[in-house]
């Protein structure tokens, strides 16, 4: 079916055109279509490896395991559980997350040195994931409920057309002023360069091994993350992910945090 | 040494329970530990006791999980030990977690030895009962013995119900002679009484509602059975301390509401505490300065306090104020320091904790404490000398 949205895309683009539609509500029509796109997952499961590499080339692993479930709210964000692996020190550690579209995220930690499941503050959603590049705004990034769109045009990029939109945050604790990025003709990400809160060119995100899951969504397994301004990198992959297993919904409540640490 | 409570039967019902359940499917399981060298340096030079000025210890934990019946069952191990060179109470090995859980769709069952938290506080935990401190270890009590239980756990959306039966107590341990910082006396172990005639195989009870409605994180709890703190009073015969174990009656409430940066946290208790009734409240506030300076790293600045209506208790009107300082580095390094103070008294305290990965799997920590003026008539008067630098090093596997 995702086969036809391009097509949609182009009928939508030249129908807009002709009406006149702005650059706004053509790069939001975009968005939202890319995103629509990547919906219907129910829930899923994966690996994930990071690399983290400093300018003079010394890498760092980090490991997670991750389990999400998609909201059907379409005015709230999807929950999601991260297990820490590597490094070592915080094997055990588990994380839950209820997302929000324009707000503050609920975020509970449960410390196994403790025992003790702790509500977190999320208001920092910008901050730097396990010393990483990437941030958590990152992971929902083509969530289009989350930006103002502006279409500016179509771009080649490795020999394909694509759409350049420029977005920027409506969540007022957002760690960036502007985005712009390229989407294709299936409606992927392909990269985005991200401007700071002064509004200079921080990092760019190129969303790489673009895999077609259950034969309808497309997910890229490996952002690979450029920092302009530090000049560290950081490779992000999703290893055997799984989409639609039937988790269990409670296993995403804070009650659930113990019973799947230790 | 070691006080056990795992009589032979019971370990055979747990072995047989996973080799039973895991020979039908594929074992599925994980595990991890770490071992820690640590040595400390008393910069009080002997101290109110005359003790050694140096002392190291090895400490470790192993953790093992097994995952049963397709995920619907678990079982755990979790062990935490020490060998300390000066004192032998400080040698011990302990289960924090031994214990089988089986899950149906809103129940869950849990036999075993277990770790239960309740509360908000980072610092004065007042509602939290359920495990026996190990004070040999902290005195701030934060490491915990395994609690015997059987419990079940019930979940609605509007929240989860616990009900805690607990079938043995475990006594407090406490430093021994050569063991800093200590009391002004030995714990005397072979002189404990229990208001409780059944004394340690009192069957205890707990209860607690916790639900979470939007920004707030609440809990209701209810706890009967022997107090995890006895009374100690000084022998005059043996020059020990002889420890009494009332019955404690405690109902407690915690609350969290989680607003951006800010974190405001309230726990209060009203308890029967032998035959005397007492009210305890602690709160605070926790608020962190994300990206400080455009920087990745947070600063986050922590205010308690602790009221009790018992004029003899040892936190009766006592303030923290404290900085957690977190690099977010690739490092992990962080910071956390903590001003203890008496509002009553002159006494304060200070304490710091600094840690850093050295690569995957060594961690670095240092640990600072150090006691300001202390009045005489405070408890922690008889630690007054024990200021201490400490340096860790684990080892994960």
């Amino acid at each position: 079916m995702k086969i036809y949205s391009f097509l949609f895309i182009l009928i939508l683009t030249f129908n807009f055109s002709s009406f006149a539609e702005t650059d706004e509500e053509i790069g939001l029509k975009i968005a939202k279509e890319a995103y629509e796109s990547t919906r219907g997952y129910i829930d899923s499961t994966s690996e994930q490896l990071m690399i983290l590499i400093d300018p003079k080339g010394n890498e760092v692993i980090r490991e997670i395991s991750g389990k999400n479930l998609e909201n059907m709210d379409p005015d709230d964000g999807d929950k999601s559980l991260i297990f820490f692996n590597k490094p070592k020190d915080v094997e055990g550690t588990v994380m839950l997350s209820h997302t929000h579209v324009n707000d503050d995220d609920d975020q509970w930690l449960y410390l196994p040195a403790l025992g003790r499941v702790k509500r977190i503050s999320s208001s920092n959603k910008s901050g730097a994931f396990m010393g990483s590049e990437i941030s958590f705004e990152d992971f929902s990034g083509l969530d289009y409920r989350k930006y103002d769109w502006k279409y500016l045009g179509e771009e080649n990029y490795e020999g394909e057309v694509c759409y350049k939109l420029e977005s920027y945050p409506k969540y007022e604790n957002s760690g960036y002023t502007k985005r712009i990025g390229l989407t294709d003709e299936l409606l992927r990400a392909r990269k985005i360069e991200y401007y700071d809160r002064k509004g200079d060119l921080l990092k760019t995100i190129y969303f790489e091994d673009h895999k077609l899951y259950n034969d309808a969504i497309w997910f890229a397994d490996t952002f690979r993350v450029v920092n302009h301004q530090n000049d560290n990198s950081t490779i992000y992959k999703w290893e055997n992910r799984q989409l639609n297993i039937g988790l269990n919904k409670k296993d995403f409540e804070k009650s659930s945090l113990m019973r799947l640490a230790d | 040494m070691i006080e056990y409570l795992f009589k032979r039967k019971i370990l055979i019902f747990f072995l047989v329970l996973l080799f039973h359940t895991s020979h039908i499917n594929a074992l599925d399981f994980k595990a991890y530990g770490f071992i820690q060298p640590e040595s400390s340096i008393y910069i009080n030079g002997d101290g109110k006791h005359n003790q050694d000025n140096y002392n190291t210890s090895l400490f470790g934990k192993g953790t093992f999980i097994s995952y049963l019946q397709e995920g619907d069952a678990k079982f755990t191990i979790s062990a935490i030990g020490r060998y300390d060179q000066n004192d032998d109470e400080l040698s011990y090995l302990d289960f924090q977690k031994f214990k089988y859980e089986y899950y149906f769709d809103d129940i869950a069952l849990k036999v075993g030895n277990e770790i239960v938290f309740w509360g908000v506080n980072e610092t004065f935990n007042i509602v939290d009962i359920i495990n026996q401190s190990n004070l040999a270890e902290d005195i701030a009590g934060t490491k915990k013995l395994g609690q015997p239980m059987a419990s079940i756990s019930y979940s609605q959306d509007y929240g989860i119900f616990d009900i805690y039966l607990m079938p043995y107590f475990r006594e407090r341990p406490f430093s021994g002679k050569e063991g800093r910082p200590r009391l002004l006396f030995e714990v005397d172990k072979n002189s404990i009484t229990y208001e409780s005639s059944a004394k340690k195989r009192k069957m205890d009870f707990a209860l607690r509602y916790s639900a979470v409605i939007e920004d707030l994180d609440i809990g209701l709890s209810h706890f009967y059975g022997n107090n995890r703190t006895p009374v100690l009073s000084p022998n005059p015969s043996t020059l020990k301390f002889d420890s009494h174990y009332p019955i404690l009656s405690q109902t407690g409430v915690d609350i969290q509401a989680t607003k951006g940066p800010w974190l405001y946290k309230l726990e209060s208790v009203s308890a029967k505490d032998g035959s005397e009734r007492h009210l305890s409240a602690a709160g605070g506030i926790e608020y962190t300065y994300y990206g400080i300076r455009n920087t990745q790293s947070d600063l986050g600045v922590i205010v308690e306090y602790v009221f009790d209506d018992r004029n003899d208790n040892p936190f009766n009107n006592e303030g923290v104020i404290g900085l957690r300082w977190s690099l977010n580095d690739i490092k992990s390094s962080s910071l956390l320091a903590g001003y203890l103070f008496d509002m009553r008294g002159n006494s304060n305290r200070f304490q710091a904790e600094f840690e850093q990965r050295v690569n995957d799997d060594l961690k670095l920590f240092f640990d600072i404490s150090l006691n300001g003026s202390i009045d005489n008539a405070d408890f922690t008067y008889q630690f007054k000398e024990d200021s201490s630098l400490t340096i860790k090093l684990a080892k994960y596997f």
